[in-house]
């Protein structure tokens, strides 16, 4: 066993070797595939999250006049205080909402803007999130008010936004994937074929087939397993160096489980492309 | 140890390779399978590896029936049967000490007894010198001492040789044939086709002649042409 896991070993590296330039492209390509793949499912997960904690704190808006008096502006604060479906309001004043749209703002749009010309605000959280709507017929139209906005429909779109990049790179994947389990089946099917006089020598001596199949197929896997190594890197690099803002930020055990999925879609790449490279091209 | 009953094998594009073949050949005989090309010596051989299947009858090798048994056996099955070729089928980046290892190697023989057996076997066919020298630095009888070295170093109870001195000078040729009757004195079957008239007649050990698929003559101690043996 031991004579032969050591035989394995060595044939498999010397065929790696023997076709390093094929080797490297198949690696390649699974790592940019498989890095598209765990990129993608770490988006999902994001927007996943961020969706769920945007529904749980869901904000409601109240934008007063600017010009609205300091009683139209009571008058609203009481009416907030006093509506149940309401649990609590803060309330910006002109100028911190002024400072709020410089962060927020690229320069050239705030700097038009002056303090007296900002609405002042009331920022509520509704006792239940879907209630935002229901806080928000009931302010607009009143006398100093200038509107009411929800986040539903930012989130709605934002989530389409996210939807359609998900598509795009699972779809990217899923195209690599297939040419990365193909460049496999190619390195392998070159790795028999200069082979092919030894695996003739070995099947007269009798060599079992399996004996004969491993070294072909923990190639196949070595080129998976490394690929996804590197897509691992690279998701974790993404992951560390970008993170994402806010509710988009994912914690370590999301990334942990996004990059063991990365290894197991890379194990399975390589050991299938090189299972079929064995089945149409290895006669034992 | 070998025996065809009734044996027949067409190819898939319809030509007969062999047509109603039966016959025994014993534990450690000498037997050469003559015939012209095309006359099915090779599907004769082809056959006892299991690397074709007949169509119709059976074949025995030590009393099993080949044909029964199942696709995984079927390398332990060649691992009692040695082959030569005339080709030699050396592995050429190998060295000769490893060309013959390797047999040993890859039936999961243990260090030791690959240690042990190669240089007996080198010994045996006088080429104990040249072990580390790779295939291209040998001549051609060298190189087919080697392919008998890796044939028999297993000490298969068989030994298959395709016209192995088909491409040797009659010298070569004479050494080759001097160390498979040695191999064959050890109680091991042969089987040997071949094309080499002078040696069949010299040796005069039991020739099967084939024709076209159909066994014409098997005598005891024959020649390569007709008549002069003793029929049985």
């Amino acid at each position: 066993m031991r004579v032969y896991f050591r035989y394995a070993l060595k044939e498999t590296f010397s065929n790696l070797w023997r076709n390093r330039m094929m080797t490297i492209a198949a690696i390649l390509c699974v790592a940019v595939s498989l890095a598209l793949v765990g990129s993608a499912l770490l988006l999902k997960q994001s927007a996943a999250q961020a969706s769920v904690l945007w529904q749980q704190g869901t904000r409601v808006t109240v934008w007063m006049e600017p010009t609205a008096s300091t009683t139209e502006i009571n008058g609203v604060r009481t009416q907030l205080a006093d509506l149940p479906i309401v649990k609590s309001c803060d309330y910006f004043t002109q100028t911190q909402d002024y400072n709020e749209a410089k962060k927020l703002l690229p320069p050239n749009e705030w700097a038009v803007l002056t303090v007296s010309a900002m609405p002042s605000s009331f920022r509520c959280i509704p006792t239940v999130p879907s209630d935002a709507f229901l806080v928000q017929n009931t302010f607009t139209g009143q006398p100093g008010i200038y509107q009411v906005t929800t986040p539903g429909s930012q989130i709605r779109e934002m989530n389409k936004v996210i939807r359609i990049l998900q598509i795009v790179f699972l779809a990217l994947a899923a195209v690599l994937l297939l040419s990365a389990s193909v460049l496999i089946l190619n390195t392998i099917r070159m790795a028999i074929f200069s082979r092919r006089r030894e695996v003739s020598v070995m099947k007269l001596v009798g060599a079992t087939n399996w004996f004969i199949r491993i070294p072909y197929i923990s190639e196949g896997f070595v080129q998976g397993l490394l690929g996804s190594l590197v897509a691992i890197v690279a998701v974790t690099a993404l992951h560390t160096w970008y993170p994402l803002p806010n509710e988009f930020h994912l914690d370590t055990a999301a990334l942990i489980g996004t990059n063991i999925v990365v290894l197991v879609v890379g194990i399975v790449i390589g050991s299938v492309g090189s299972a079929i490279a064995i089945r149409r091209f290895l006669d034992v | 140890m070998i025996r065809f009953e009734n044996v027949s094998k067409t190819y898939k594009n319809g030509t007969p390779a062999l047509i109603d073949i039966s016959l025994d050949i014993e534990k450690g005989e000498f037997v050469f399978l003559v015939g012209a090309s095309g006359s099915g010596k090779t599907t004769f051989l082809r056959l006892l590896l299991r690397e074709e299947h007949p169509d119709k009858g059976r074949i025995l090798e030590a009393g099993r029936d080949i044909g029964e048994l199942p696709k995984w056996r079927v390398p332990y099955l060649r691992r009692n049967i040695g082959c030569v070729f005339q080709d030699f089928r050396l592995l050429p980046n190998k060295t000769v000490f490893e060309n013959v290892a390797f047999a040993l190697e890859v039936i999961g023989r243990p260090r030791a007894t690959v240690e042990s057996q190669v240089p007996q076997i080198l010994e045996l066919v006088g080429l104990s010198d040249k072990s580390k020298n790779l295939p291209h630095e040998l001549s051609g009888g060298e190189q087919q001492r080697v392919a008998v070295a890796r044939a028999f170093v297993n000490r298969p109870l068989i030994l298959l040789a395709d016209e192995p001195t088909g491409n040797l000078d009659p010298s070569n040729s004479e050494s080759i044939m001097a160390l498979l009757e040695r191999i064959n004195r050890t109680g091991t079957t042969v089987v040997m086709a071949t094309h080499d008239k002078a040696l069949v007649d010299r040796m005069r050990r039991r020739v099967v002649e084939l024709d076209r698929g159909e066994m014409i003559r098997d005598q005891v101690r024959g020649v390569y042409g007709i008549d002069e043996g003793i029929a049985i």
